[in-house]
């Protein structure tokens, strides 16, 4: 076999693996992003307080994943698909800083959604009697709301530590800041819920 | 329901309501989740043989250029410069209207060429 035939030989070799393992990647991604969207779906919801805006979030979040982050580490992905998501978030409350200073300025002010039900009207999966059920939808309303009042940053480290279970590394590659700004802000908003929660949760 | 006493039982139960109310999304919210993640993974299909192609463009461009640069470049060292053409000519003749009316006229033509060559042997 000549030299030219051999790299020949040599690059075809390498072809074959690159393409079962995109295909693999693919499954991990699929994998990855199934196993995410439901909990990244009710925290940019908790966020925005509108599901519709909140499903275009993760949508947005889970393309620009895969478009610019496939290749990356698969230990990786968590971390850079809630600050993709955390961003997307970022951008909508700029948008919607924006669109209230118009309302504002033609005379309409900013509308409040009072009538919005965190909870969906679904059966419930475990079985609870309806009383049950709205004891536990008035305290999810509750943390909702109080998580909602928190500073940016702190609803951030305080949803990201507490429902997303990233360690504070983690939570630190999310929010693009330090650990030490990480801690800072969970131990703030911990601080801050427990004192708006307190008289709740009794 | 207890209060909690310090911050990790606060946290414990604020994960436990998150969970729940995950547990709780309806049919069609799922629906259009799956459906996002669907597309999520078809953009990478559809990204994949353009960032490929995309990443060999500038040097396909390149080489291009300077294979059309050489090509025009050998042509005009080796053949020189080209000789005039009576092209006015040729193309008046063309598109003269005697041409085409003695093309119509073959018959009338032929007739002339051999009373010619009657009258050439008469005299002759």
């Amino acid at each position: 076999m000549s030299a030219r035939a051999g790299v020949f030989a040599v690059s075809c070799s390498r072809e074959q693996p690159k393409g079962a393992m995109t295909l693999q990647r693919e499954r991990q991604l699929n994998q990855f992003l199934a196993g995410v969207e439901r909990r990244a779906l009710r925290f940019a919801e908790i966020a925005v307080r509108d599901r519709d805006d909140a499903l275009d979030l993760v949508q947005d979040a889970m393309i620009k994943l895969a478009r610019n982050y496939a290749e990356q580490p698969e230990d990786e992905w968590t971390p850079l698909f809630y600050r993709i998501l955390q961003n997307g978030i970022r951008d909508w409350y700029r948008r919607q800083m924006v669109r209230n200073r118009v309302m504002v300025w033609f005379g309409r002010g900013a509308q409040e959604d009072n009538d919005y039900d965190p909870v969906a009207m679904a059966p419930d999966p475990a079985g609870r009697s309806p009383d049950e059920l709205a004891q536990t939808g008035e305290a999810m309303q509750e943390l909702e709301s109080a998580v909602g009042r928190l500073p940016t940053r702190q609803r951030e480290a305080f949803m990201l530590r507490t429902f997303e279970g990233l360690d504070v590394a983690g939570t630190a590659v999310a929010m693009g800041c330090s650990q030490g700004s990480v801690k800072t802000h969970y131990s703030r908003a911990v601080h801050t819920l427990r004192d708006a929660l307190g008289e709740h949760w009794q | 329901m207890k209060k909690p006493n310090h911050d990790e039982e606060l946290a414990r139960q604020a994960k436990e309501l998150f969970d729940d109310s995950v547990e709780r999304l309806d049919a069609a919210t799922l629906s259009r989740l799956n459906r996002s993640r669907q597309e999520a993974l078809a953009e990478i299909e559809r990204t994949r043989p353009i960032g490929q192609w995309a990443r060999w463009m500038p040097a396909t461009g390149v080489a291009a250029a300077a294979v059309v640069a050489v090509v025009v470049w050998q042509g005009v060292a080796t053949e020189g410069p080209l000789p005039p053409t009576d092209s006015a000519t040729d193309f008046e003749i063309l598109i003269g209207e005697d041409s085409l009316e003695m093309l119509e006229d073959l018959e009338f033509y032929g007739w002339i060429d051999s009373s010619d060559l009657e009258t050439n042997g008469n005299v002759g």
